[in-house]
């Protein structure tokens, strides 16, 4: 059923490219008396009206097919209930209705035979068959992935439209224009051979704009809907748009080809070289429309994937480069640098090259020497062992509810090797022959979660690391990625202290559930944008004078901006009435999921009390510890917290999970 | 006889003028009743309010809302009772908030931390009082 869905979309989607290029090129050509000329206008125009008819029935089974995909049952195809319903209840369906309406009045209107006698007759009438087509084909854009595209979704269905506008200008043309050279390149069409040449330069000028249209608004469609090389690489979508940009290549040679040598030929001697060159050009022309033929396949392909935005990437190679790989390394730096500038370097020779006549060899020869060497001198130290699941999205966030299992998981699983804190340093790793990594260290923090969980999944047999698929589940792989990721973040927040580092926000605050009793739970993500948030750490008794101090400032913090949420170290459902009544206390406390919030805050700040300042965008900006004896009065604070207040640079907001 | 351009012409206008008279009648139209629509639910949800608290013996005029918290502060002295409470459907967002309570004393064994439901009833959100708490 997606075969035939597949092929009904492709036919409708030449027809109405077909219709838009036929009745553009009649435009561009313009009108004309000569007999050979208005036989091609009769052809293009009795073939439009057979398109029109093709996109019509191609639609109609479009849809059916459409019905059947959707409803997940074939014989959905022919149940009239479930046919109306996908097109009155959907908004694809509407879009269709719209398209097919529009398809109606194009080709009643192209049934009339109006006398077009008069340059402003002839000029409304093509004027209106093309209007009618490019709204039928701008719609198409209505029901695509840009439709789906948010925020912003007005911008990615404004380029849409433009691509599927500038395909249908460019590619649409293409056959009307070769019919014409075909029939003026013959014996018999003499008479029309200026009128062919005069349309074939205006075509190709006009063709160089549409071309740049179309890489233009390709180019921000695949930076929409494919986002990263990963989502191009690594999968369907952009393998299809991979494909596509494969196909272009030749058909743009061709192009070249066209513009440069055979066109010029055009204005030769003409049975001797203006002619030959006109049925060449014809048949080049055919070349580059069977290749479009085959592009619009994969267009359509491509519309029936999932965008790889949305999709799980499956990295085909076994490596990647990351500049992660030099940056504590000033010599690779240093290195690196150098080869990307002798590479720009070969990349500015290659435009000179292009642009000079003389010594273009030469010029040429030494600017591929020089991208050669750039390449082979900057990309090595970049590469990273790189493995399937390297750009994989984590099954579970970066939340205090994952990272309290995974530091369970970790010390079953994994402490006796790589020691209690990751350091490399556990009870068996006194028997391998080589040191293990310490986990803590950036080399081990900038490796992307997904070749962890690759790493963690199949192991290192070479290094005697034994995989874990067999023994942990995918979520508790997760679970033990995002504690690891809490390891290397502990180390880096040693540099934090009590004092409020301005305009540098780095450090993520690990989710939680913000549960109070029975009330329905909110989370730390909900204050992002809102509020700065003090979550401190209380034991009771030895926090009560605090806890009291905090109760009577809350309303200068609130005033502030701050929220303060309260987790007592001691997990319980009475935590509230345990803090008793007087002075009141106001903040959230929490009362349940407590012991997976202090499990993970307290490889921050371990101790009996500790307060942890996070921003407004949901970064750790202070940590004070009361086994320290750094616990700030309520000025200090508000000092603090008026410092993050003045900031003026607002970083975005984290993501949720771990990379 | 018209020429075509100017038949053209004609039925692209009156296909734009129809288009645009379309939006401005019916589609205004049916944004307008939209609104209706939704100034209507928030009415019938404030009527229904209404005959709660008129069946429970309130004033003409007042409207009752029924809500879940935690106690969070209690006194007595001055009848305020302070909850965190979920969203209270047409008053308030979920949050902490100290509301006016009617005999307060009576509930001597109400204490901080205590998770409870609570009646409210009133006009308008200042005017509005607990007058109903049970257990959760």
């Amino acid at each position: 059923m997606r075969l035939l869905l597949l092929f009904a979309l492709w036919v409708h989607l030449v027809s109405c490219v077909l219709l838009v290029g036929a009745f553009f090129m009649l435009l561009l050509a313009g009108p004309s008396q000569r007999p050979t000329a208005r036989r091609w206008e009769a052809t293009v125009t009795n073939w439009s009206r057979l398109l029109v008819l093709l996109a019509l029935a191609s639609g109609i089974v479009g849809l059916l097919a459409r019905t059947a995909v959707f409803e997940g049952r074939p014989q959905a195809a022919l149940e009239p209930g479930a046919v109306w319903h996908a097109v009155l209840d959907t908004r694809p369906g509407l879009i269709w209705l719209a398209r097919h309406g529009l398809l109606l009045v194009l080709g009643a209107f192209l049934m009339m035979r109006a006398n077009l006698a008069g340059t402003r007759n002839w000029i409304a009438a093509r004027g209106e068959a093309l209007m009618l087509g490019m709204l039928v084909l701008a719609l198409v854009s209505g029901s695509s992935h840009a439709a789906a595209v948010t925020p912003d979704t007005a911008r990615a269905l404004t380029v849409d439209v433009m691509h599927l506008l500038g395909t249908g200008v460019w590619m649409g043309s293409l056959v009307p224009l070769a019919l014409l050279l075909r029939l003026a390149g013959r014996e018999a069409g003499a008479d029309s051979r200026p009128y062919a040449v005069l349309a074939a330069r205006r075509f190709s000028r006009t063709a160089l704009v549409a071309m740049m249209f179309l890489m233009t608004s390709g180019v921000m469609n695949a930076l929409v809907q494919v986002e990263s090389m990963a989502g191009f690489a690594g999968t369907t979508h952009g393998r299809l748009l991979l494909a596509k940009l494969a196909v272009l290549v030749p058909i743009v040679v061709l192009a070249v080809v066209n513009r440069r040598r055979l066109l010029p030929a055009l204005s030769g001697p003409d049975v001797t070289v203006g002619q030959p060159a006109m049925r060449h050009l014809a048949v080049f022309i055919g070349v580059e429309t069977a290749l479009a033929l085959v592009l619009l396949v994969l267009v359509v392909a491509m519309a029936l994937t999932t965008p790889a935005r949305h999709a799980e990437p499956v990295w085909p190679l076994p490596f990647r480069f990351s500049l992660d790989a030099v940056s504590d390394v000033p010599a690779l730096r240093w290195r690196v640098f150098g080869g990307s500038q002798l590479a720009a370097l070969g990349m500015v020779a290659v435009l000179v090259a292009l642009v000079v006549r003389r010594g273009r060899l030469p010029i040429f020869s030494g600017a591929l020497a020089l991208i050669a060497i750039g390449t082979g001198v900057g990309l090595p130290p970049l590469v990273v062992d790189a493995y399937p699941t390297s750009y994989r999205r984590p099954l579970t966030a970066y939340h205090a509810a994952s990272i309290a299992p995974g530091m369970s998981v970790y010390r079953e699983h994994c402490a006796s090797c790589h020691g209690a804190t990751g350091a490399g340093d556990g009870q068996a790793a006194a028997e391998r022959r080589r040191p293990l990594v310490d986990l803590r260290s950036p080399p081990a923090s900038r490796r992307h979660a997904g070749e962890i969980y690759w790493l963690v999944t199949h192991g290192l047999p070479e290094r005697g690391m034994p995989g874990f698929a067999g023994r942990l589940g995918e979520a508790e792989r997760w679970d033990v990625i995002n504690f690891i990721r809490l390891l290397g973040a502990v180390v880096d927040a040693g540099r934090i202290g009590g004092q409020v580092e301005p305009e540098r926000a780095w450090l993520i605050a690990p989710d939680f559930a913000v549960s109070v009793g029975p009330l329905a739970p909110g989370a730390l993500r909900d204050y992002r944008g809102r509020r700065m948030v003090l979550v401190v750490l209380y034991t009771l008794p030895q926090s009560a004078p605090r806890m009291r101090a905090l109760a009577r400032s809350y309303t200068l913090l609130s005033v502030l901006g701050v929220e303060v949420i309260a987790v007592p170290t001691n997990a319980s459902a009475q935590a509230i009435r345990d803090l008793g009544s007087v002075p009141p206390v106001l903040f959230p406390v929490v009362t349940d999921s407590a012991t997976d919030i202090v499990e993970t805050y307290r490889m921050f700040a371990p101790g009996a009390h500790a307060e942890l300042l996070i921003d407004r965008q949901g970064y750790l900006r202070a940590i004070w510890r009361a086994d320290r004896g750094d616990m700030p009065d309520t000025a200090v604070l508000t000092r603090q917290v008026e410092q993050l207040n003045e900031e003026k640079t607002v970083p975005p907001f984290p993501d949720d999970h771990v990379h | 006889m018209i020429p075509v351009w100017q038949v053209i012409l004609c039925v692209n206008l009156t296909l734009a003028v129809g288009l645009g008279l379309g939006y401005a009648g019916w589609g205004r139209r049916a944004e307008g009743l939209g609104r209706d629509l939704e100034a209507v639910r928030v009415r019938v949800e404030r009527l229904e309010r209404e005959r709660a608290a008129c069946v429970a013996g309130a004033r003409a005029g007042e409207q009752q809302w029924e809500a879940r918290g935690v106690v969070r502060g209690i006194f007595p002295d001055t009848d305020l009772l302070v909850v965190t409470h979920e969203e209270i459907a047409g008053l308030l967002p979920a949050r902490t908030t100290s509301f006016r309570a009617v005999s307060l004393k009576t509930h001597d064994a109400l204490q901080v931390g205590d998770a409870i439901r609570f009646s409210l009833r009133g006009s308008t959100l200042e005017e509005a009082a607990i007058v109903a708490i049970t257990g959760w």
